[in-house]
């Protein structure tokens, strides 16, 4: 299945990084609502979205913190790091 | 959150070394995860956001207070991986740590067999897989697309933190998320 024209995936992305312009989206919604493959695309875009996201963030390990205190160059008034 | 990063930055400025402590307890998950996704690598991750904090503290004096730090932050993060990854050799060595999956090989991933039941492992499966594919974007498509969702940056943001123009991060991001949308819509 091939989606339509470059202009209605290029809509998909600007919906996706949120600069696309109200009548622009009535446009794609539109559009969607006739067209199978495009449906699809934009459902699969959305998707790989969601899944990046999911596991973009991670917790830093245990002890990060102190360990860049220890790391950095010593200065007159050092300081230790307490939480 | 920006106005108590910027004091804690002007006591850094006098001296007080404590107080960077506290700019890193603020970042330090974000700028961790940027480097693990970038990296692929707990280890080199580690090591790679700890070395950002510490150029961060050393240049601090260059950093512009009008300024969000924390695009300064993800610059210095994003050039160090960048770094980083043109340094690394292409070989790839049958007990090499694969990306993303802590002291596996690929011996004890040849010996694996079957589906595991259990949807968390499913799920961390998954998660290994989309992290895979992270990785396998170029570079220069893998960052815009990391800083895009790690800290749901605006495409103006990753611009200035890339020091590139909004075009170019634009079509980065477009390209990258096509890329990953045709190798994950099986998932």
């Amino acid at each position: 299945m091939r989606t339509c024209s470059e202009e209605i995936v290029l809509y998909m992305q600007e919906y996706l990084d949120g600069n696309l312009t109200q009548d622009k989206e009535l446009e794609l919604k539109n559009h969607l609502q006739k067209c199978q493959a495009c449906q699809s695309h934009f459902q699969e875009l959305k998707r790989t979205e969601a899944l990046v996201k999911s596991v973009s963030r991670i917790a830093a390990p245990a002890h990060f913190t102190n360990q860049v205190m220890a790391r950095l160059p010593k200065e007159k008034n050092i300081v230790g790091f307490k939480r | 959150m920006d106005k108590l990063v910027n004091q804690r930055i002007k006591q850094v400025l006098k001296g007080d070394q404590e107080a960077f402590g506290e700019v890193v307890e603020i970042y330090k998950d974000r700028i961790f995860s940027l480097c693990y996704r970038m990296l692929g690598n707990r280890h080199e991750a580690e090591d790679i956001a700890q070395e950002a904090f510490v150029r961060a503290y050393v240049n601090i004096e260059s950093f512009q207070l009008n300024r969000k730090f924390s695009t300064w932050l993800y610059r210095i993060a994003t050039n160090l991986c960048i770094d980083r990854i043109r340094k690394k050799k292409p070989d790839y060595f049958l007990d090499a740590e694969i990306a993303g999956t802590e002291g596996l090989t690929l011996y004890s991933q040849l010996a694996a067999t079957g589906k595991s039941p259990d949807a968390e492992v499913e799920t961390l499966e998954l998660q290994e897989i989309v992290q895979n594919e992270i990785l396998r974007l170029p570079d220069k498509y893998r960052s815009v697309i990391i800083l895009r969702y790690i800290d749901d940056l605006s495409l103006n943001e990753i611009a200035e933190v890339l020091e590139m123009p909004l075009g170019t991060v634009k079509t980065r991001i477009h390209r990258g998320r096509e890329a990953l949308r045709k190798r994950l819509h099986n998932m």
